[in-house]
């Protein structure tokens, strides 16, 4: 059994995110949400992220300075319940 | 305190800051202060490439059918850019080099300044390929005005900088006269100057690049200049690291994870450093203004390209610690975006959108008649 977690963006849109199918980014593209990137490899932070409340797991490594607060959506899913300000 | 290639003492790089401590000895990557720095050389290493490996003959057909309007967008554009890479590929070296004291730092500032010299070498197999002769482009890099605007606030906080290094290793710390001119050299005072250049350094890399990146992804947009825009998205890719490099340098400061004198020069120069932002910024939307003097683009004027620079300059401060200044939320160009993808940067020939195919071809268009004496 695959468990996922509730993500909140920009406190008004509410997602079911699965971690085992895929990054946040993608999480967020499939739900619609107009989003920020552009490597999509962890490398330039363009898509940088508040993490409002909530813990993220690094897919890959991100080489881009992650400020406390926030997070790196291209190279991460979700770790628990998430309330996020893309 | 004069420089040697080698300090004989024995130093412990794990506890030395990144800048103005001992200088490095021995080129050693087994333990690293801070190991975003190796990554950063690994990364940047497995991105290797060569201009010539890059097919730009179609380009030239291609220039020649675009409007003079447009042809003033892409030459400047080249000349700006031919610009910032001159300096970038001797400053960090020059500048920093001589006051780098961790030895991954060390090499991860020459193997930036290193990429960018691939980048100045594939802006003149651009051009050589579009004119018979560039020299006319080339000489006027050093006379157009609005090219030197710029110019001097690239260069002058690394010359300054430099200078200060300079006298500081000759003479060391003290009040010291050069040409009638009394310079109080301070560890304080370069720890300033290193301070003001990096941020410079950064906003350069942060969003100097991209105006032009733009305007060359808006001509593949149109499929034209297309061999041109595969050479600047692998240049886009490597500026993306070289700008995550200075932010990380400006994070680690600001967080004091480094130099305690350092977060202290951060927390007092902020207004000094958000001020080079802005102008840079600035600086950026005169540039716009310059490039469609002559007329705009399909899919491109100065009002989107100003808007971009100011959604671009959003992402780029906060990600050292600004609050976003612009109202531009969301990105006036989305296109821009497939271009500056890493996994979109280098994929198999038969799968790459554009017809000029990474590895060099001279005629890259075969049809149905070329196959007319085959007889099977």
């Amino acid at each position: 059994m695959t468990t996922t977690f509730r993500v909140k963006v920009n406190g008004q849109h509410e997602l079911t995110v699965d971690p085992s199918e895929g990054t946040l980014l993608e999480a967020m593209e499939a739900a619609n949400i107009d989003t920020h990137y552009h490597c999509r490899d962890g490398f330039c932070g363009a898509c940088r992220t508040k993490l409002v409340s909530g813990d993220v797991y690094y897919i890959n490594e991100p080489l881009a300075f992650v400020r406390p607060g926030d997070c790196l959506p291209c190279c991460c899913v979700p770790a628990s319940d998430l309330d996020l300000d893309h | 305190m004069s420089y040697s290639t080698f300090n004989k003492n024995q130093i412990n790089p794990l506890t030395e800051p990144m800048f103005f401590g001992n200088s490095v000895n021995v080129a050693r990557y087994d333990q690293q202060k801070h190991s975003i720095f190796e990554k950063l050389i690994e990364k940047q290493i497995s991105f290797f490439w060569r201009p010539e490996e890059v097919d730009v003959s179609r380009d030239r057909v291609d220039f020649n059918n675009l409007t003079s309007a447009e042809k003033h967008i892409f030459i400047s554009n080249l000349k700006y850019q031919t610009l910032l890479d001159s300096v970038q590929g001797r400053s960090p070296n020059i500048a920093l080099l001589p006051i780098v004291s961790i030895p991954e730092l060390e090499t991860w500032i020459e193997t930036w300044s290193f990429f960018e010299t691939i980048h100045s070498r594939s802006y003149t197999h651009i051009l050589r390929n579009l004119f018979t002769d560039p020299s006319e482009v080339f000489e006027d890099i050093v006379i157009n005005e609005e090219i030197q605007k710029r110019a001097n606030d690239i260069s002058q906080y690394y010359d300054d900088l430099i200078f200060y290094t300079q006298l500081w290793q000759t003479h060391g710390e003290g009040e010291i006269e050069v040409h009638g001119e009394v310079h109080n050299v301070t560890m304080r005072e370069l720890k300033k100057k290193l301070f003001l250049c990096i941020n410079s350094v950064n906003a350069l890399e942060a969003i100097r690049f991209y105006v032009s990146f733009a305007c060359t992804f808006a001509f593949a947009e149109r499929d034209l200049m297309e061999g041109n825009s595969k050479i600047i998205r692998l240049i886009a890719r490597d500026e993306n690291l070289h700008l995550v490099s200075t932010q990380q340098i400006l994070n680690l400061w600001q967080y004091g994870s480094d130099d305690p004198e350092m977060k202290e020069i951060a927390e007092e120069l902020r207004e000094e450093a958000l001020a080079i932002f802005m102008k840079a910024v600035e600086q950026e939307k005169e540039w716009a203004h310059y490039l469609f003097r002559d007329g705009s683009m399909i899919g491109l004027n100065e009002e989107i390209l100003c808007q971009y620079v100011e959604y671009i300059a959003n992402l780029r401060m906060e990600a050292i610690g600004f609050d976003a200044p612009f109202k531009q939320r969301s990105n006036p160009l989305p296109w821009m975006n497939k271009y500056l993808v890493s996994d979109n940067v280098q994929v198999a020939p038969q799968e790459a959108e554009i017809s000029s195919y990474l590895v060099g071809q001279i005629d890259s268009q075969v049809s149905a008649s070329d196959l007319g004496d085959f007889d099977l």
